[in-house]
């Protein structure tokens, strides 16, 4: 058998060898081809991170005045960053899932993205406000940011201390690109139509100087979403001079100018409306052209400067330091006084809102019959009825000009800029053979600014006063509380000024950590911790009439003493069969951007704000038996003291208002399988799974407060057992690999299930529980208080398989030349029902008063779907 | 080094193309986006609508409209500030009624001095509170009868044409003085709604501390308008202000004023005596509250 296989392999030697490839460097190109898409999902902020971003950019549905920087961690581009998990061990599972179940947004473990961290050079480069990084700072950069190292939290690694969700160190010294150029041309139906993208190094030349550039375009007139566009530009620069053999310094620069239009969620009536998943409620036409009303611009400039210090042979010493300003904002349309709201899904425009479609006992007078066909036929007339009318828009501002008055419709930016430095220090040292350690500092500032401008005024002449309209009804026009900056009471607001709300939070983050490892006779050993310091402090610059004395000026500074450690094995007990565990515990300081109670308007920190503790065990076996290798893991993390915003537009209240759980307790467990049967060198079978749940274990101390309240209400929020949402807590996937003459075929089909949708705290807020009658308080038999509990039940998309193909083909041209053709076919079965994720409404099926509403709030989630069958085709020239 | 210098073109190129997606020219917007642009002329005048269906108008009954009938009017009363829900009232030189329609924010696209057109026919004409309104019928479930509602947003737009811009120097606004022997006089409620003015009144409940329509102080659980008195002379106006409006929670002011709006009538349906059948007046905003001399 032996034999056969070595002449086999000697056999197949010398046919590579006589079309000038190496055998081993043909499998590293078809991995690297089959791999390509990975990098790509992982770093593009278009697919998947675009995903969560709408998610926020909709997640409120009343207004304009939408997003609180405390659910910006549903914003961005970051889902991928669990998702492109890395680890150092060549662990199938994770380097398939990222890539395979990203048609899902899947999340490794459905850990939230905050906790994954990402380094570069050694720096750590997550927001500190909201703890994730984010991936539009790289967008379109994909080669110039491939290599890179990761770890799992269980794993050792050389850059860092990871997160439970991992962590990944991208290298951006020039001497590690691979001399040369390399251009990539890829044509697909996504959220853009083409890119190209250049790279070239020098490699380390004679003279101990590297250089790498690479630039990229991204571009959509209109994506395949409707409405959606793409203008992204991206540069990358690195020089490195290796001054000698015992240092080395190195200067990157790059960014990602981008421009994009968002899609947004809608309601199953929506879409049944729209006959279609897809209808994006963002754009309406302008002069016979498609406008979005939700633009992004991005732009996220970051220098790194980094010193390699070979002490000796046995110890290095990587300093590094980072420094960005991020510009980002999203616009949306803002209207005035008592205007209608213009967004044509606004459910009072749903023909569900004439009367109760959900009552089948419910029989509906002629009038509301008429009523409802009258908005069906509208909706269906023509596709201008379900889009923005912009031209609707103009005319009532052309008519304020008129009268006198001012913009009733406008499009206002939300600002959430950020200047970060970050610095880093990490010494690695060889004590022996077997004995390893690391010790490091990581050292941060942050500064997030976060305001609102005017961008457009749609052809009004004025915007007029900074002015809260939801309080004129409660305080009078003319009341020092309708005023949103009370030190510039009579400025009147124009074209590009700042307004609203304009604050600051700084956070000062140093992390001193350390790693060792033991490694002997088959038993790995490794041990790590870290301590860490956090500051975090609001400042705000604008005295707001809601809260004249809490506003302005400085919060005070809450700090945070927090840390960790963790220890595990890895026992290779006879080269076929391993064993590893391992456990760790973890506090780390709240997130900035969960700490303030009402941060556009207030001063004031969550009461009862602690650390968040983690507990994290997992252990996994792995086995190689002849040609079928195979990782089963369990997994345990438990969360505790988790603190999480939602802002939002109360209808009852009739208030921009803000919920504050404390004290959160989630835990997520699971297991995952991977398993690879090389059938024979070419043809390989592979299953990946992984079943998890992931949930709220306790009902939580609630605090709810709306702009213009001068003190929170406490109120439980019951949350135990909403599932923790935008990930498939089940997927599965069986695929198959084929490789032949240098042709690469993959298909796989997959299944997902048990995806929930996020939880509402509103819907869940005791009070509400109460005035819908599922929360009643008695007194027991022994005088005890009994509460009986009616819990809203969490909408979960249905379970479904997608199919996914590719197929590659590399090919060798003269002088060394090579081209890579790659296509991607994504879900070929053109599945277009699955939900990827969505949310439930922040609002009532019932007024305050127990009076029902009619349209049914509860049984209307905004939901996300998968996308359609779409196709991807990268074209790459190795010259 | 070379190469280093194309990719630097090949970059600041790049990014040059990179120009801004997102710029849209102002629509120039020849005809008005909302509405029917192919109403012709008023055929009739807005008294003369009222004489005709005076019987139907006091009875709160209803009837629609067969013929081809277009009336024109100037916007004198709307949702500007919410105190006004779900109705305009218009005016021409011989008289004002009210337009009911299921929407929101019409302000928006008609503010006061806006020309307009409606064509009635299909429309229904009729009396609540014996007050002239122009709607449709709809069916009131708490009185299991027919009455003269609020036309749909989309039957609005297509029986209404806006004419022109909003102008507030036009003949039709010059409100009718309102005076006390006017308000004696019973007939003159027939031809409710007038688009008036109070001169030199002020509110009784104005103390410097009450506020226009405090929710602590509405009507009853189900009605949300608090009820405000002003007299000319000796005779009552109602004012029912909504605790809705962007004013509800504003302090009353002392003074006289002079008061421009709608004068308008509510006759109980159910009784035939004096008292129940009161001059009530409809304020768009209290910046139409003008401080009196």
């Amino acid at each position: 058998m032996k034999s056969i296989f070595n002449k086999f392999a000697l056999l197949l030697f010398c046919c590579m060898s006589a079309i000038g490839v190496s055998a081993q460097e043909e499998m590293k190109l078809n991995k690297e081809i089959k791999r390509d898409p990975m990098l790509r999902f992982a770093q593009d902020t278009v697919l998947l991170g675009e995903y969560n971003e709408m998610l926020q950019a909709s997640n409120d549905d009343k207004d304009s005045f939408t997003f609180s920087e405390g659910q910006l961690d549903d914003d961005e581009d970051l889902i991928q960053g669990s998702s492109s998990m890395v680890s150092s061990n060549d662990d199938y599972f994770l380097s398939e899932v990222g890539y395979l179940f990203s048609p899902m947004r899947f999340r490794i473990r459905a850990y939230e993205n905050q906790y994954n961290n990402v380094y570069m050079n050694g720096v750590l480069m997550n927001d500190a406000e909201r703890g994730t990084f984010s991936f539009g700072m790289i967008g379109g950069l994909n080669d110039a940011t491939r290599n890179k190292e990761g770890a799992t939290y269980l794993e050792n690694n050389s850059f860092g201390y990871s997160n439970i969700g991992g962590a990944s160190n991208i290298n951006t010294r020039a001497s590690q690109y691979a001399a040369g150029h390399k251009l990539s041309l890829v044509g697909c139906n996504r959220n853009y139509l083409a890119r190209v993208m250049y790279t070239y190094s020098t490699g380390l030349m004679n003279n101990g100087w590297a250089l790498t550039g690479s630039a990229s375009y991204r571009w959509a007139n209109e994506g395949v979403i409707e409405g959606t566009f793409y203008n992204s530009f991206g540069y990358f620069l690195s020089a490195q001079k290796v001054i000698n053999d015992n240092h080395s310094i190195s200067i990157t620069t790059w960014g990602s100018p981008t421009e994009r239009g968002q899609q947004g969620a809608a309601t199953e009536e929506a879409y049944w409306l729209a006959n279609s998943h897809y209808y994006n409620p963002y754009w309406g036409y302008q002069n016979g052209e498609k406008r979005n009303s939700r633009v992004v611009t991005s732009f996220e400039p970051t220098v790194l400067f980094t010193w390699d210090w070979q002490i000796d042979r046995e110890t290095k010493l990587t300093t590094s330091v980072a420094g960005k300003y991020s510009n980002y904002a999203t616009t949306a349309l803002g209207w005035n006084g008592n205007a209608a709201d213009p967004r044509p899904n606004y459910y009072k425009n749903l023909p569900s809102a004439e009367f109760d479609v959900w009552d089948l006992n419910y029989e509906p007078t002629d009038d509301e019959l008429a009523n409802w066909q009258e908005s069906y036929n509208y909706w269906k007339a023509s596709k201008s009825n379900r889009q923005i009318n912009w031209d609707q828009l103009y005319f009532a501002n052309r008519q304020a000009n008129a009268s006198g008055i001012d913009a009733l419709y406008y499009i206002e930016k939300r600002h959430n800029d950020q200047m970060a430095i970050n610095l880093s220090s990490v010494l690695n040292h060889e004590i022996d053979k077997n004995n390893k350690f690391m010790v490091g500092i990581n050292v941060g500032t942050t500064k997030g600014m976060h305001y609102k401008t005017l961008d457009d005024l749609l052809g009004s002449n004025s915007y007029g006063l900074d002015i809260d309209k939801f309080s004129i009804g409660d305080f009078g026009i003319n009341d020092i509380q309708v005023m949103n900056d009370v030190d510039n009471p009579n400025r009147i607001i124009k074209k590009g000024d700042v307004f609203n709300y304009d604050y600051d939070i700084n956070v000062n983050k140093a992390n001193l950590f350390g790693q060792f490892t033991h490694n002997i006779d088959g038993f790995f050993f490794y041990a790590g911790a870290n301590i860490e310091g956090t500051t975090i402090e609001r400042y705000g610059n604008m005295r707001n009439g809601r809260a004249v004395h809490y506003s302005k000026g400085s919060s005070g500074t809450a700090k945070f003493l927090s840390g960790g450690g963790k220890i595990g094995f890895n026992w290779n007990i006879d080269g076929n069969n391993t064993i590893s565990a391992g456990f760790g515990l973890q506090e780390n300081a709240p997130l900035a951007a969960n700490s303030f109670i009402a941060p556009r308007v207030r001063n004031d920190f969550v009461s009862g704000l602690t650390n968040e503790r983690i507990w994290n065990q997992e252990i996994s076996y792995r086995f190689a038996y002849g040609p079928i290798t195979a990782k089963l893991s369990g997994y345990y993390t438990l969360i505790s003291n988790a603190v999480q915003l939602s802002a939002f537009y109360n209808d009852n209240e009739n208030q921009f208002t803000y919920l504050t759980m404390n004290g959160i307790e989630k835990q997520h467990y699971g297991a995952e399988l991977a398993v690879v049967y090389n059938a024979t060198s070419s043809l390989s079978f592979n299953f990946v799974g992984s079943i998890g749940n992931a949930e709220y274990m306790n009902d939580v101390d609630g605090s709810f407060i709306s702009e213009s309240d001068t003190k929170p209400t406490e109120d439980k929020v019951y949350m135990r057992g909403a599932h923790i949402n935008g990930t498939p807590l089940t997927a599965l996937s069986l695929g198959v690999d084929y490789n032949i003459k240098g042709w690469y075929l993959n298909a796989s089909v997959n299944y997902y299930d048990r995806v929930y949708i996020s939880a509402s705290p509103y819907a869940r807020l005791g009070e509400t529980l109460k005035i819908n009658g599922n929360l009643t308080e008695g007194i027991g038999s022994d005088g005890e208080t009994v509460t009986e509990i009616q819990r809203p039940s969490q909408f979960k998309g249905k379970g479904g398989f997608m199919v996914d193909a590719s197929i590659g083909k590399s090919i060798n041209l003269r002088g060394g030349k090579r081209l890579n053709i790659n296509l991607m076919l994504n879900n070929v079965l053109n599945n277009e029902n699955m939900i990827t994720g969505g949310y439930e409404q922040n609002r009532n099926n019932k007024y305050s008063d127990g009076e029902d509403r009619t349209y049914k709030f509860s049984k209307n989630p905004f939901l996300y779907y998968a996308s359609a069958f779409n196709a991807y085709l990268n074209i790459g020239l190795r010259f | 080094m070379k190469t280093i210098k194309y990719l630097f073109i090949l970059a600041i190129s790049l990014f040059a193309t990179t120009a801004c997606m997102n710029n849209f020219d102002d629509p120039t917007l020849e005809f008005p986006p909302i509405g029917n642009n192919n109403i012709g002329e008023a055929t009739t005048t807005i008294k003369d609508l009222k004489v005709k269906y005076a019987s139907t108008i006091k009875s709160n009954g209803y009837e629609q409209f067969t013929d081809d009938i277009v009336i024109e009017g100037v916007v004198v009363a709307n949702d500007e500030t919410g105190n006004v829900y779900k109705q305009i009232v218009i005016n021409d030189a011989t008289g004002a009624i009210i337009i009911g329609v299921n929407d929101v924010g019409i302000y928006a696209t008609l503010p006061i001095g806006q020309r307009i057109r409606i064509s009635c026919k299909d429309l229904f004409i009729g009396g609540y509170g014996s007050l002239a309104q122009i709607g449709i019928k709809y069916y009131n479930a708490k009185y299991s009868e027919y009455q003269i509602g609020r036309m749909s947003k989309k039957e609005f737009r297509d029986h209404m044409r806006i004419v022109g811009e909003p102008n507030t120097n036009q003949e039709e606004l010059t409100p009718l003085e309102v005076t006390e022997e006017f308000l004696d006089n019973k007939t003159n409620k027939d031809s409710a709604p007038i688009y008036a003015v109070l001169k030199g009144v002020s509110f009784k409940e104005a103390d410097g501390r009450r506020l226009f329509a405090p929710e602590e102080e509405q009507i009853s659980e189900t009605n949300t308008a608090v009820e405000r008195n002003v007299y000319v002379g000796n005779h009552k106006v109602l004012f029912r202000m909504s605790t809705y409006a962007d004013f509800a929670n504003t302090v009353i002011p002392k003074g006289k004023f002079d008061i421009y709006g709608v004068l308008t009538r509510y006759r109980n349906p159910g009784s035939n005596s004096d008292s129940n059948d009161v001059w009530q007046f409809m304020l768009t905003s209290t910046d139409d509250m003008i401080k009196a001399e």
